[in-house]
C-alpha cells in the first residue's frame, strides 16, 4: 500500500501541473465574466420597458391607450415635451441620439379612425446598436406594446357594446384544464411545466458526466503518452511494484484529478448558466411532488454508481488506448474515439429521446457504456431503476473487461512493443505475460 | 560457483523475428559482466528480459537460482535497471525524484533518507538536486539516473550504455564508482559501445552478434585468443 501511494502521489503531482491550474482558473474567470455579461445583458433588456411615444394625435382615445400603457407594464415618456416640433424624422433624431432603443409614433387621426372601427397603423421604431440578447429583449417589446394597445381598444369597444360581459371571456369562450400523467400518477398541470423543471433539474448532469469523461480520460491518456515520450515507463516497470498497481494508480490519479476539475469547470459553467437564466431557480411545485417526479436517495445513489461506472469505463478505456500511442502528440489522436463515444450518446440524451430511436440504432447506442448514465438521470425522476440497474450491470461488466485487458496489456511486452503511428504500419509483437 | 544470474538458452521473439539464438552466460557474485555487439546485436533486448521488461520466449533466466518468469517481483526488489535512453520526471526536482523511486525499495523509512543521502553522494549534483528535472542538461539527468540505479545497492545493476550522454571527466568518475560499488557486493550487467569503458570496468566480457553469444572471456584472454591490441579489435574481428 505505501508503493502504492508513492505512485499515487507522484501521478497526481504529474498530473496537477501550474498549466492545468492555470487552465482552470482561467476558464472559471472566463465563465464568470462571461455569465455577469449575459447576466447584465438580460437585466438591461428587461429594464428596458420605458416606452417613447410621439402623439401626432390630439384626440382623448389616444391618450387614454397611452395611459393605459402604464397599467400595462411601461413607463411612457411623451416625446412631445422633447422635441420642438411634433415631428416624426426630428423625434426620431432625438431618440438616436440620446440612446432611446423603442420609438412609437402614433399618427393624426388615430383617435377618430380607431372610433369608426377603422384599422390604423401605428409605427414603431427600434433602434438596433447591437445584437446582443438585449437587443433581442427589445425587439419582442415592439409585440408586448402593440398587443397591450390592441387589447385595451377591443376590450373597451366589447364593453361598450355588450357591457355584460368580461369581453376577455367572450374573446377566449374555450379555456383549457391541463392534466399531466407521469407513469400511474395523474396531476393538474401543464406538460410544459414538468418538462422545464425535468431539464433544469438534469440539465447539469450530462454535462458533468461529458466533461468528467473527457478531462480523466485525456489526463490518463497523457500520463501514459507522457512516461513514454519521456522514457520514464521503462525504469517504472522495473521497480518493486506490481503491474496492475501501476494500472490502478494511473487511472485513480487521472480520475481524482479529472474529477476536481470537472468540479472546478461545472462550478464556472453553472455562474455562467446562472446569468443566462438570470439567476432563476425552479423550484419543485406541488405539481412535481404530486407526479412523483423528485430524486430519491435511492435515485441519486443510482445515479452516483452509473456515472461512477461511467468514469471507470473511460479511464479503463483510456489506459489501453495510452499504450498504443507513441508520444504526447498520439495520445491526442487517441482520444479522438473516446470523444465520439460520448459525444453521441451526449448529444442524443439533449436532443431526442433514446427510447424512440429504431431498434438497431438502439442497441448500438445502448452498447456505449457512456449512454447509460445520460439516460439514468430522467429514469431516476420516472422511478424507471431496473433500467438504470441494468445499465449498471452491463456497465460493470464492460469495466472488468476493460481492466482486464488493460492489465493483460501492461504485464506483457505490448506495453512497451505495442503502438499505433497514424500514418504508419501498425506493429505489434507477441504479448507473452512478464508477470505482475 | 556463486552465480548472481544465469541465462540458459534465452531465445526472443518478436513475431516471426528471432532476436535471441540462445543466449547463454552467467554473472558471479561482485562480477562486471560486459554484453558488447553491433547494433541489433541483441544486447538491449537481453538486459530488458533480465530487468523483467520483456517476457523470455524460450529457455530461462535464473537469478539468484530463482526463474525470472516465475518471481518477477523477487527480481524487481533486487536489481536496478538503466535503460540506454531513459528519462526521468521532468516536473519532479532532482531530489524529489530520488526519493520517489527510493520509496519503492525501502523497508524501513529510515532506509528512504539513506538512500537518498547516497544519491546524493553518487550524482555530485549539489544543490541542483533542488531544481527541477527539465532544466537540467543532458549529463547531469544521466548522472541523476545512475545515482537512482545505485543508491539502493542492488544485488545486480543492470546498466545499458551509463556513461552515455557524459563528458569524459563524468565518465570516469562514474566507472570509478561503479568498480567501488563492486567492492561492495553489487554485481554490474552492463552494454556499452565504448569498448575503453568495457575493458576498465568489466571482469568478462561477452560478445554477442546476431542474437548469439560468439565469445566470453577476460579482456585479456580475448585479445590474447585474437592477437589484438585491444578490444576493439577483438570486436572488429569477430563480428567480420
Amino acid at each position: 500500500m505505501k508503493k502504492f501511494n508513492n505512485l499515487l502521489k507522484k501521478e497526481i503531482k504529474e498530473l496537477v501541473t501550474a498549466q492545468l491550474i492555470i487552465s482552470l482558473v482561467f476558464t472559471l474567470l472566463l465563465f464568470n465574466f462571461m455569465g455577469s455579461i449575459t447576466k447584465g445583458e438580460i437585466e438591461k433588456g428587461i429594464k428596458l420597458r420605458d416606452v417613447y411615444v410621439l402623439n401626432l394625435d390630439d384626440s382623448s382615445l389616444s391618450k387614454e391607450v397611452l395611459n393605459n400603457l402604464s397599467f400595462a407594464g411601461f413607463k411612457v415618456n411623451l416625446m412631445n415635451n422633447l422635441v420642438e416640433e411634433k415631428n416624426k424624422e426630428k423625434a426620431i433624431d432625438y431618440a438616436k441620439n440620446n440612446d432611446i432603443n423603442f420609438l412609437l409614433v402614433i399618427p393624426d387621426g388615430f383617435g377618430q379612425s380607431i372610433s369608426k372601427f377603422s384599422p390604423m397603423e401605428i409605427e414603431v421604431y427600434s433602434i438596433i446598436r447591437s445584437f446582443s440578447i438585449g437587443s433581442t429583449v427589445n425587439s419582442e417589446m415592439v409585440n408586448q406594446v402593440v398587443n397591450a394597445l390592441n387589447r385595451y381598444i377591443s376590450n373597451n369597444f366589447l364593453k361598450e357594446k355588450i357591457p355584460n360581459i368580461d369581453p376577455e371571456e367572450l374573446k377566449n369562450p374555450i379555456r383549457s384544464k391541463e392534466y399531466v400523467i407521469v407513469r400511474d400518477k395523474m396531476a393538474e398541470g401543464s406538460s410544459a411545466e414538468v418538462t422545464n423543471f425535468v431539464q433544469m433539474q438534469s440539465i447539469f448532469i450530462p454535462i458533468i458526466l461529458m466533461i468528467v469523461i473527457m478531462y480523466s480520460s485525456q489526463m490518463v491518456l497523457s500520463a501514459i503518452a507522457v512516461e513514454k515520450q519521456d522514457k520514464t515507463l521503462e525504469t517504472l516497470l522495473t521497480v518493486p511494484i506490481s503491474r496492475r498497481q501501476i494500472v490502478v494508480a494511473k487511472m485513480l490519479g487521472a480520475g481524482i484529478v479529472g474529477l476536481i476539475s470537472a468540479l472546478i469547470y461545472m462550478f464556472g459553467y453553472r455562474s455562467f448558466m446562472s446569468g443566462i437564466t438570470g439567476g432563476v431557480e425552479i423550484n419543485s411545485t406541488d405539481l412535481i411532488q404530486k407526479l412523483g417526479l423528485q430524486f430519491t436517495p435511492y435515485g441519486y445513489t443510482l445515479l452516483g454508481v452509473s456515472l461512477f461506472l461511467a468514469i471507470l469505463c473511460a479511464l479503463a478505456l483510456s489506459t489501453i488506448l495510452g499504450v498504443l500511442a507513441e508520444d504526447l502528440k498520439g495520445a491526442q489522436s487517441m482520444s479522438l474515439p473516446m470523444v465520439l463515444l460520448v459525444m453521441i450518446p451526449y448529444f442524443l440524451s439533449m436532443f431526442s429521446d433514446i427510447n424512440s430511436l429504431s431498434l438497431p440504432i438502439k442497441i448500438i447506442v445502448m452498447a456505449i457504456p457512456f449512454t447509460h448514465p445520460f439516460v439514468a438521470s430522467q429514469n431516476v425522476l420516472l422511478r424507471n431503476y431496473n433500467v438504470i440497474l441494468y445499465g449498471i450491470i452491463y456497465m460493470l461488466i464492460v469495466f472488468l473487461i476493460l481492466i482486464f485487458i488493460a492489465a493483460r496489456i501492461f504485464s506483457t511486452d505490448r506495453v512497451l512493443t505495442m503502438k499505433l503511428s497514424f500514418g504508419r504500419r501498425k506493429s505489434s509483437t507477441e504479448g507473452k505475460k512478464v508477470g505482475l | 560457483m556463486d552465480f548472481i544470474l544465469q541465462v540458459e538458452n534465452l531465445k526472443k521473439y518478436y513475431g516471426k523475428f528471432e532476436a535471441l539464438k540462445g543466449v547463454n552466460f552467467e554473472v558471479k557474485k561482485g562480477e562486471v559482466f560486459a554484453l558488447i555487439g553491433p547494433n541489433g546485436a541483441g544486447k538491449s533486448t537481453t538486459l530488458r528480459i533480465i530487468a523483467t521488461l520483456l517476457s523470455v520466449s524460450e529457455g530461462r533466466v535464473l537469478f539468484m537460482g530463482k526463474d525470472l518468469s516465475k518471481y518477477p517481483d523477487f527480481v524487481r526488489e533486487n536489481i536496478s535497471y538503466l535503460p540506454e535512453e531513459a528519462g526521468a520526471y521532468k516536473n519532479m526536482k532532482g531530489i524529489d525524484y530520488l526519493r520517489f523511486m527510493a520509496n519503492f525499495y525501502a523497508v524501513d523509512p529510515k532506509d528512504v533518507d539513506i538512500f537518498v543521502k547516497r544519491a546524493e553522494e553518487i550524482s555530485e549534483l549539489g544543490d541542483r538536486l533542488n531544481d527541477k528535472i527539465g532544466i537540467y542538461s543532458k549529463g547531469m539527468v544521466r548522472k541523476l539516473l545512475i545515482a537512482r540505479a545505485l543508491m539502493t545497492k542492488p544485488i545486480l545493476a543492470i546498466l545499458d550504455e551509463p556513461t552515455s550522454g557524459l563528458d569524459v571527466i563524468n565518465a570516469l568518475e562514474i566507472r570509478e564508482l561503479v568498480r567501488e560499488y563492486v567492492k561492495e557486493g553489487t554485481s554490474v550487467l552492463l552494454s556499452s559501445h565504448n569498448m575503453l569503458e568495457i575493458e576498465f570496468l568489466s571482469d568478462r566480457v561477452a560478445l554477442i552478434d546476431k542474437g548469439k553469444i560468439l565469445e566470453i572471456g577476460t579482456s585479456e584472454e580475448l585479445k590474447d585468443k585474437y592477437s589484438a591490441k585491444n578490444l576493439e579489435e577483438v570486436f572488429r574481428r569477430v563480428v567480420q
